[in-house]
Order: C-alpha cells, then sequence, then structure tokens
C-alpha cells in the first residue's frame, strides 16, 4: 500500500490483527475477524472501533456559540456544557458540507468531530466563516486519538477503566474521564444505533503512540468477558446503515439537502441566519421532491449504490447505500426516490444488475427498536 | 496439495487468472473458485449462477459472488454447456469460504474444446508462481 497513506496510533495492531485499505488517505482495518462477527458483537455485546481518522476540531472564545450557530443547523444555544448534539454544516444552497457532532466542553468551548473524508474541506470552512466572530479555530485531529466503544455493554466495559461513573452520563452527555489512568474524555455517543460510549484520548501525539495503545488494550480486555471485537470500517459501515445513518459521500453530499436527507430534525430553521437558512426555509415551503427512504429486498439479492429503483414502469430514484444486513440476513438500502412514491410500506424494484428486484420502503431503523440499539427494553 | 503463502492449490485442477479453478472429468469439468479467491473476497453471503443449460464461453461472465461490502463476477474457465450448479449454496453460500474446492464447487460444465481452454490456463505449478508474483 502506498507510503504517502496517514496512520493512526493503532496501525501496528491494525496492521497485525486486520485486514487494510485505503479510507479518506487513512490506511485503516475494513475488518479483523470480519465483518458480520463484528457487527453481531456489536449488537449483541460490545465493539472497539478506531475512530482516530475523523477531524477534531476545537473552537475557543466568547462568540463560539454565536459562530456555531451561524456556520451550522442544530440550536448551539440549547447545548449545556456537557452536552453533545447530531447536526450539519450546509452551503448557501442548503446542501449538506458535513453531517458532524458538536460536544459543548465548556461555556466558550466547543470540539466538532467530523468526517474523515472532509479534514480538510470542514477546517477551512470553519476558518473562513470564523473570521468575523474572533474566535479561535484549532484542527486538535492530529493531537487527539478516539474510538468508539459501541453495544449494550459498552458501559460495563468502559467503566471498568474509567474512574467517571458513567451511568450517570446520559445519551448526549460528555465527561471528563481518566481512562486507564490517563486523561480522557467521554461522550455517550456512537454511529451504530446501539447505546455505548466515544472516547478521547487527550495526550495522544501520534509520535509517541503509547497512551492511545494502552486505553486501547486496556478496553479490549475489560471487555473480554462480553466478548469484545475490535471492529473495522466494514462493521462500522453495515451497522450505521441498519441504523439508518447517512454515510457522507454516498447518502449526502453537497448536491442534497438536510430536508431532502431527512434530517429536518437537526434543522431551526426559527434561528437567526445561518448559511443555508434561506434555500431550507424555501424549500420546506415548496415541499422537496425526493426523500432518502429505507429498502429491505423482499427477494434475493443485494442491493448497492447507484442501483436504480423503479415502480409502476418508472425510474424513481437510485440506491445510495446497500449491503447485506448482518442481522437481518438481507439486503437493505437508502435510496432517493420522488416524494410522491415516499410511502411506508410502498412495494417498489431496485434493478440489481438488470434485474427487478422487489422491495418495500421501511422506517428507520431496519431492526426492531425494542429489540435492538439504545432504546432497547432491557 | 500446495500451499503458497496462506492460500491452497491443490495439485490436480487447472487455474484462470481470475482464480476459478477447473477439476476435469472426460468430456465434463467442475469449476469453481479458489482458496486465493475466496478469502480476497472474505464472507461471502450471496452466489447467482446462470441457469443449467446455459452455454458459457471462456472468460465471459458465468454469475456473481458477493461479499458484505462488494460485488465480483465469476468468469468461465471453460466453454461449454452448464449441466448442473451447486443448488445448496442459494442457502449456504458460506460453503464457499468453508470448502471452495469441494462442497462450495460451483457449476459443472459439458466442454466444448478443453485443449482449447487449456491454452489459457494454468497448472497448479503456474497458479502457485502467478499468486506469489501477485502477492509480492
Amino acid at each position: 500500500m502506498s507510503k504517502s497513506l496517514k496512520k493512526t496510533h493503532l496501525y501496528e495492531f491494525h496492521r497485525q490483527t486486520g485486514k487494510m485499505i485505503e479510507f479518506a488517505g487513512f490506511e485503516m482495518p475494513i475488518w479483523y475477524k470480519g465483518i458480520i462477527p463484528e457487527h453481531m458483537a456489536v449488537r449483541n455485546g460490545v465493539g472497539l472501533f478506531d475512530i482516530t481518522h475523523m477531524g477534531r476540531t476545537l473552537t475557543t472564545g466568547a462568540k463560539s456559540e454565536a459562530f456555531l450557530n451561524y456556520v451550522t443547523t442544530n440550536d448551539v444555544a440549547a447545548l449545556t456544557p456537557l452536552s453533545a448534539h447530531y447536526s450539519n454544516m450546509c452551503n448557501e444552497q442548503g446542501g449538506i458540507k458535513d453531517d458532524f457532532v458538536l460536544s459543548r466542553l465548556e461555556q466558550e468551548k466547543f470540539l466538532i468531530v467530523y468526517n474523515a473524508t472532509n479534514r480538510t474541506k470542514d477546517y477551512e470552512w470553519l476558518v473562513k466563516n470564523a473570521q468575523p466572530f474572533n474566535v479561535k479555530v484549532e484542527d486538535a485531529s492530529d493531537n487527539i486519538a478516539m474510538f468508539a466503544v459501541q453495544g449494550p455493554n459498552a458501559q460495563a466495559t468502559l467503566q471498568k477503566i474509567a474512574d467517571l461513573d458513567l451511568s450517570k452520563v446520559e445519551r448526549f452527555k460528555c465527561g471528563w474521564t481518566k481512562l486507564a489512568g490517563l486523561e480522557g474524555f467521554v461522550s455517550r455517543t456512537g454511529y451504530t444505533g446501539e447505546d455505548g460510549f466515544e472516547v478521547f484520548v487527550l495526550d495522544a501525539r501520534l509520535a509517541n503512540p503509547v497512551n492511545t495503545v494502552k486505553v486501547w488494550k486496556a478496553i479490549l480486555q475489560a471487555g473480554e468477558e462480553f466478548g469484545i471485537e475490535p471492529c473495522g470500517l466494514g462493521a462500522r459501515d453495515t451497522l450505521r446503515l441498519e441504523a439508518g445513518m447517512c454515510l457522507y459521500g454516498n447518502d449526502i453530499d453537497e448536491t442534497t439537502t438536510s430536508l431532502e436527507a431527512g434530517l429536518g430534525f437537526v434543522v431551526k430553521l426559527k434561528k437567526d441566519s445561518f448559511i443555508g437558512k434561506e434555500a431550507l426555509t424555501k424549500q420546506k415551503a415548496e415541499g422537496i421532491k425526493r426523500k432518502r427512504v429505507g429498502l429491505i429486498m423482499m427477494e434475493k439479492g443485494i442491493p448497492r449504490p447507484q442501483h436504480e429503483v423503479w415502480k409502476d414502469g418508472e425510474k424513481i430514484g437510485y440506491v445510495t447505500s446497500g449491503t447485506f444486513s448482518p442481522l437481518l440476513e438481507k439486503g437493505i438500502a437508502m435510496a432517493y426516490i420522488s416524494v410522491q412514491h415516499a410511502t411506508e410500506g410502498n412495494k417498489v424494484a431496485v434493478k440489481v444488475r438488470e434485474k427487478l428486484t422487489e422491495a418495500q420502503i421501511v422506517k428507520f431503523p431496519f431492526y426492531d427498536p425494542t429489540k435492538y440499539g439504545y432504546g432497547r427494553q432491557k | 496439495m500446495m500451499r503458497v503463502l496462506d492460500f491452497e492449490i491443490p495439485d490436480k485442477l487447472y487455474y484462470s487468472k481470475e482464480h476459478e479453478w477447473v477439476r476435469i472429468e472426460g468430456k465434463e469439468a467442475v469449476v469453481g473458485i479458489t482458496d486465493y479467491a475466496q478469502k480476497q473476497l472474505h464472507e461471502i453471503v450471496y452466489v447467482e449462477l446462470q441457469k443449467v443449460g446455459a452455454n458459457i464461453e471462456q472468460f465471459q461472465t458465468m454469475g456473481t459472488v458477493e461479499s458484505v461490502k462488494s460485488v465480483s463476477d465469476i468468469f468461465a474457465p471453460v466453454s461449454g454447456r452448464i449441466i448442473k450448479v451447486n443448488d445448496e449454496l442459494a442457502e449456504s453460500p458460506e460453503l464457499l469460504n468453508q470448502d471452495p474446492y469441494g462442497k462450495g464447487w460451483l457449476a459443472g460444465i459439458n466442454l466444448k474444446d478443453l485443449s482449447k481452454d487449456l491454452e489459457k490456463l494454468m497448472t497448479a505449478q503456474q497458479y502457485a508462481d502467478f499468486i506469489k508474483k501477485m502477492e509480492e
């Protein structure tokens, strides 16, 4: 593999135990044991992901809140210190520049965690738009390592190495904690649909990966009794798809708006001016023409990106993400289709290699939320 | 049986550059994908093959195999008519991972012109060298 690819602190672990691929300029593991066992470990127990390749930017200053309210779509004023929310940054046309999680560390200090694919673009966009607000925007990506501990046993696993009482950290709340004795930060967030935490190792220079490796190994050891698996990008993708969550570059990009993507819940049109507000307000008033939906295959066949979606002899849209669902053992997809056909329960056909294959429109997540995911009945 | 790196390569089969194998049984052949192919694909979850009776040409698509992440074409290693397909793969595609040269066989083919097909196939030793070179 090309020597110019970036590596995370865990590179040696990944290389020795995983199958490596190129992703967003990084050399990362796609799987260790396999996508299916890793996926199922997260749904049934706990899994550990290295997500250090993602982008992390800190904004500091009295006008941080005003700045972030201007550059993002969600209501930043509603965030109290040590809480987080999912949000979008849009362009003037309402097209999604990126989706990300914003955490309020202190009253005047925020952490934005965004897609690896958009590391440079987002940082430059933030810096450019920060100028009138006089806030400090600092790319912390290379100084902080980041893992996700996900699954119904995530809390029990992580608690063994954290001094903070994690049972007090609610969903989308955060806290400072020691992790295996080292300085850390956790947020009860993730991108798998399951309960879990995202874990930040703060003293984590790439040149000295010792601390990061120590925390990683401590989590693996703590999770042993729950059958923990290190998980690669493959399981990360199948898990987020089953949960109905968008992958930037596939399901959302600058040509899709937050409303079309079904992310209207993070667009607060009542806020003062923010980038994309006019376009989104207009689109909301006029109504969207296409919409992101979930498709589950009724026949054998696995939908893949770019496959066409048909109804009554007419092409009504296309698949943006598709996979074999390890949990449902069926093909599942996200697709953008004409809004008049986007009704739950509606039968459509996906053209899987020239063959029209029956599928049904379903709501997200794809799994039964009383049995799987963070809201499962215990 | 040869072993090259992590890959098994049975002696008496013929191999294509697309990582299919051929076992000759008189005027018929059984075909499948190699251990190398199944290890690259990993976790095979779906197999689709042309039906019995279909005529296939060497190196033309005779089906597809899908892992969780990817779709790959299966290229016919020989020309002829499909006389049987492994129906078990529909329910148990993982057989391709578990036993690529045995229970994971794909199809039986009534050969059209074996000597012509063989010109473009490799012996086990040649395939082993091919894999070694590719993995270098």
